[in-house]
């Protein structure tokens, strides 16, 4: 018996019709991916779908065979693959961070051409043997303070008590940096973003400006346009609104606020500006339909009773016997 | 042509409550591909699909006469007054109505309130000073205004008394013809 016949027809029946690609298909294991960089032919495009069905099938068998070169591992699940480290770079997700402005410190460094030695966190303890954290729980610091000895020295008073003022010593010191970690911080905040962005370290005019010339500089800026907002504002405070005043030389411009509205076709879209109409359409049928608010004074809603009126009237009518008054009878009014 | 701002839109709202009350969402939450906006060009508000202000973006201000439909105008302090243009979206999702007789449409039309007389239905239960649209008994929208009376107090009216106050009428297409769009 001939089975050849057979098995070819099983053969073609099973087999799966694979474009012959001229670039071969480029596959990234680790990403899962494959890249097909053959040149589109226009032909094939008239039937599109079979067309575009085929080329997925070549690319997802190239891919599927390139797994399957890889070593794999057995495991009670089944065999189970190691997929490489991708090969493809991906662009980068988020856009670099900003470089932090830097502090007093960083900057006097970088004029005096210092290079700063990152210190290690921990430091070496001789007589523990071991090495301790600098400073935090159990550090290196408050060492003088925990020690059952201290050494006195010459003309030290007897009350003094040494653990006590190494401790008021370490806190002077982090309350030192805190105060020069807080005076970094406006700086960096109150520094125009362009000019500290911008600013070479080695310029010397610039570098050679000291911090607290900055910030003179700044609330010298601020002192000005307050100068300058309370001039415009007596200015205007004329009969004629200043209209017909001298005008004095290097006066400054009065800027009015600009009106600024919405994009015609916004950002949000459709969507966007729908949920914004909602929700002004919330508020407002939360007011619409109720009764306005009785005045105070006035005669409250139609048709109800105005209760504090009502009160003071029937007060007034039998000598406060409407009225509920205190106990001692003192504030019984005629 | 530009966007309601915060106040504008709540302006707006606050009028149209007025007439078609909580249908006013019907207006604002549509299908998407049956979206419409509110759109405010010189002062005056325009209710217009999206498709319509996408060509409409290219037209330059000074060009642009008229878009969708008018819903009326803010006046120079602020205030914003429905237009009768909107007539047809009023009628639609009005909350109360009122029906006129053949012989009070013309009196009507012509920028007079409503007399008991001319009434000739009105929805139950219509408040005091509740914005109404007014309809012949045909069922042809022709104006709105607000009622003078609630539907129960009407009963004791004689019959010259008013029962709604004109508002706006589709008269004031021919009366205001030049200055409506």
């Amino acid at each position: 018996m001939d089975v050849t016949q057979q098995l070819a027809e099983f053969a073609a029946a099973n087999s799966t019709a694979v474009l012959e690609r001229p670039n071969p298909v480029i596959t990234d294991a680790g990403l899962l991916a494959a890249f097909d960089n053959t040149p589109i032919d226009p032909e094939e495009y008239a039937n599109l779908n079979p067309h575009v069905l085929a080329l997925t099938l070549t690319s997802t068998q190239a891919l599927i065979s390139a797994i399957f070169t890889l070593p794999t591992k057995s495991t009670s699940s089944g065999p189970v693959v190691n997929l490489p480290t991708p090969v493809t770079l991906l662009p980068r997700e988020k856009p670099l961070p900003k470089p932090k402005p830097p502090t007093k410190w960083e900057r006097f460094a970088a004029a005096k051409g210092i290079s700063h030695k990152k210190r290690d966190k921990d430091v070496w303890d001789d007589e523990k043997q071991e090495w301790v954290p600098r400073w935090g729980k159990g550090g290196k610091n408050r060492e003088k303070e925990d020690q059952w000895l201290h050494e006195v020295k010459q003309g030290e008073g007897a009350d003094l008590d040494p653990a006590k003022t190494a401790r008021t010593e370490r806190k002077a010191r982090i309350a030192k940096n805190e105060k020069q970690h807080a005076a970094n911080l406006s700086i960096a905040a109150n520094a125009p973003k362009p000019i500290s962005t911008l600013r070479d370290p080695t310029f010397k005019s610039s570098s050679s400006l000291s911090d607290s010339q900055e910030v003179k500089q700044s609330s010298r800026n601020k002192r000005k346009a307050e100068l300058e907002r309370s001039m415009l504002i007596s200015k205007t405070s004329t009969a004629s609104l200043g209209r017909y005043d001298q005008k004095i030389e290097g006066e400054p411009k009065v800027k009015g606020v600009k009106r600024k509205f919405e994009a015609n076709v916004g950002t949000g879209g459709f969507e966007g500006e729908r949920e914004k109409a909602l929700g002004v359409l919330k508020r407002v049928e939360s007011t619409v339909g109720k009764p306005k608010k009785a005045k105070k004074g006035g005669e409250g809603e139609e048709g109800g009773l105005n209760v504090r009126k009502a009160v003071r009237f029937a007060s007034k009518q039998d000598g406060g016997k409407g009225r509920v008054v205190g106990k001692t009878g003192k504030g019984k009014r005629k | 042509m530009r966007p309601l701002t915060e106040e504008e839109t709540k302006a707006v709202f606050e009028k149209l409550a007025n007439y078609i009350g909580k249908n006013l969402v019907h207006l604002i939450d549509r299908d998407e591909d049956d979206a419409y906006c509110f759109r405010l060009h010189k002062d005056r508000v325009y209710y217009l699909p999206l498709p319509m202000l996408h060509l409409a973006t290219s037209v330059a201000r000074p060009n642009l006469v008229s878009l969708g439909t008018c819903f009326g105008k803010f006046s120079k302090s602020g205030k914003f007054k429905l237009g009768i243009t909107c007539l047809d979206w009023l009628a639609k999702y009005a909350k109360y109505k009122v029906w006129i007789k053949p012989s009070g449409e013309l009196p009507f039309l012509y920028g007079n309130h409503v007399a008991k007389a001319h009434m000739g239905r009105i929805t139950e239960d219509t408040p005091e000073h509740q914005g109404v649209v007014v309809f012949n008994m045909g069922d042809v929208p022709l104006g709105f205004g607000v009622t003078a009376r609630s539907t129960l107090d009407t009963r004791k009216l004689d019959p010259t008394g008013i029962i709604v106050f004109h508002q706006a009428d589709v008269g004031e297409f021919l009366r205001d013809e030049d200055t409506m769009f």
